[in-house]
C-alpha cells in the first residue's frame, strides 16, 4: 500500500492520470492496446489473441457494470444521508462562534473579490465557514465514490473531476476542472465499465480455454515485473 | 485511442505548476484546513494527493465566488448595500444547495441570539433590525421547506422539538426516502 502510494507520486509528474488508467486497465484489451510502454503494447498482442471477447461476454460486462454500479450509488446516497443527518446534530452542538475550522478574514477576502459587493455583515462568513465545511464534505464524498470505483485509495483530482461531472448542482466548478481530466472521465467510462466485472470476464476465458489463459496469465505478470501491480492482478483473477 | 488522449492529458498536467505565489494564496482558504475537513468525510486509510488538495481549495473559492454573486445581485434588486445571513440562504436555495439551507437556518439563528447577548449596538450594526429579522424568519422556514422531499423530510431544526425531529431522521438515516435527484437538488 505504502509503496503503491509512492510509487504513484512519480508517476503522475511523468505520465499523469495515463499512466494510471494504464496500470489499471492492464489485464483488459482496450488499456493495453494502446498502452505507452512497449513491453505493454507485446503483452496487449499476446491477450488479445487468446482473450477476443464476444457480444455475449459485452452483453454480460455491461449487466455486471450497471448492478455493480447500482449498489455503489446506493451506498453512496446512504453516506450522503448519514453526512446531512450529522450535520444537525453538530450544528446544535456549537455554542462557541469563534472558532471556526476555516478563518473569515480569508472567506470575506474572497467574497470582495467581486467588485459588485460593497458591505458584508459579520453573520456572512461565519455561515459560508459552516457552508464551505458542508461543500468541501459533500464533493470529497462524492469524488472518494470515484476512487473506490477505480480499486484507489488515494483520492485524486480526476475523482474530483468525476465527481463535478456527476453532480448537477457542481455544474458552475466544470471550468475549474482542466479539460484533460474531463476526457479522463468521459474517455475513462469504457475501461472502468469493464474493469468492475473482472471476475466474470478473467472467468470465461478460463472455461474456454484452460491450458492456455494460465501461462498467458503467467507471462503477462513476469513482462510487468511490478510487485506493486501483483496483488491486485492476482486478486482480480 | 484513449491511452494516448490520456497521456496527452498527463503531459499537460506534468507541465502545469502546482505551486502558488504567495498573493494567489490570499484567493483561497488555507491548504491544510481545506485537507482537514477533506479527511472528515474519507476512510481512516484513505490518502488524498496535492492535487485533489488544491483542487478542492479552487472549488471552495468558485463556490463562495457563485453564492456571493447570487447575493450581491438580490442585494442590488432590493437597493441594499449589506449583504446578510439570509441572502446567502435565500441564494444558495436559489443555485440548487437547499440541503445546506436547514442546517444553516439553526446556525445563523444561534448566532444572532449570542451576538445579541453581547452587545445591543454590536447587533444593530452587524445584523439586520430585529423586525426583518423576524419576518425573514418566518417567511424562510415555509419558503425553504415547501419544495424537495429532503426538507420536508427533515423538518425544521428549533429548540428541543428541533432536536427530536433530528434524532427522527438520524433513525430513518438507513433506509434511502429521498430519491437521487432530491439528493442531487433542483434548480429552481
Amino acid at each position: 500500500m505504502d509503496h503503491q502510494g509512492h510509487s504513484q507520486n512519480p508517476s503522475m509528474g511523468v505520465v499523469g492520470s495515463g499512466a494510471q488508467l494504464a496500470y489499471g486497465s492492464n489485464p483488459y484489451q482496450p488499456g493495453q492496446i494502446t498502452g505507452p510502454p512497449g513491453s505493454v503494447v507485446t503483452s496487449v498482442g499476446t491477450i488479445q489473441s487468446t482473450g477476443q471477447p464476444a457480444g455475449a461476454q459485452l452483453g454480460q460486462h455491461q449487466l455486471a457494470y450497471q448492478h455493480i454500479h447500482q449498489q455503489q450509488q446506493h451506498q453512496l446516497q446512504q453516506q450522503l444521508q448519514q453526512f446531512w443527518s450529522s450535520q444537525y446534530q453538530e450544528i446544535e452542538k456549537v455554542t462557541d462562534f469563534k472558532n471556526h475550522s476555516l478563518p473569515l478574514a480569508r472567506i470575506k477576502k474572497i467574497m470582495k473579490a467581486d467588485e459588485d459587493v460593497r458591505m458584508i455583515s459579520a453573520e456572512a462568513p461565519v455561515i459560508f465557514a459552516r457552508a464551505c465545511e458542508m461543500f468541501i464534505l459533500e464533493l470529497t464524498l462524492r469524488s472518494w465514490n470515484h476512487t473506490e470505483e477505480n480499486k484507489r485509495r488515494t483520492l485524486q483530482k480526476n475523482d474530483i473531476a468525476a465527481a463535478i461531472t456527476r453532480t448537477d448542482i457542481f455544474d458552475f466548478l466544470v471550468d475549474i476542472v482542466p479539460r484533460e481530466d474531463l476526457k479522463d472521465e468521459v474517455l475513462a467510462s469504457i475501461p472502468r465499465g469493464t474493469m468492475p466485472v473482472a471476475g466474470p470476464a478473467d472467468a470465461l476465458p478460463y472455461c474456454y480455454m484452460p491450458p492456455q489463459h494460465p501461462s498467458q496469465v503467467g507471462a503477462a505478470g513476469v513482462i510487468m515485473g511490478k510487485p506493486v501491480m501483483d496483488p491486485n492482478m492476482y486478486a482480480q483473477q | 485511442m484513449a491511452d494516448s488522449d490520456n497521456d496527452s492529458g498527463g503531459a499537460h498536467n506534468a507541465g502545469k505548476g502546482s505551486e502558488m505565489s504567495p498573493r494567489e494564496q490570499d484567493r483561497f482558504l488555507p491548504i491544510a484546513n481545506v485537507s482537514r475537513i477533506m479527511k472528515k468525510a474519507l476512510p481512516a486509510n484513505a490518502k488524498i494527493s496535492k492535487d485533489a488538495k488544491e483542487t478542492v481549495q479552487e472549488c471552495v473559492s468558485e463556490f463562495i465566488s457563485f453564492i456571493t454573486g447570487e447575493a450581491s445581485d438580490k442585494c442590488q434588486r432590493e437597493k441594499r448595500k449589506t449583504i446578510n445571513g439570509d441572502d446567502l440562504l435565500w441564494a444558495m436555495t436559489t443555485l440548487g444547495f437547499e440541503d445546506y439551507v436547514e442546517p444553516l437556518k439553526g446556525y445563523l439563528q444561534r448566532f444572532r441570539e449570542m451576538e445579541g447577548e453581547k452587545t445591543v449596538a454590536a447587533r444593530d450594526k452587524d445584523a439586520p433590525p430585529p423586525t426583518n429579522a423576524t419576518n425573514s424568519a418566518y417567511e424562510s422556514p415555509s419558503y425553504a421547506a415547501a419544495p424537495g422531499g429532503i426538507m420536508m423530510h427533515q423538518g425544521h431544526v428549533y429548540g428541543s422539538a428541533g432536536f427530536h425531529q433530528v434524532a427522527g431522521g438520524a433513525i430513518k438515516g438507513g433506509p434511502v426516502y429521498p430519491g437521487p435527484g432530491s439528493n442531487a437538488g433542483r434548480p429552481r
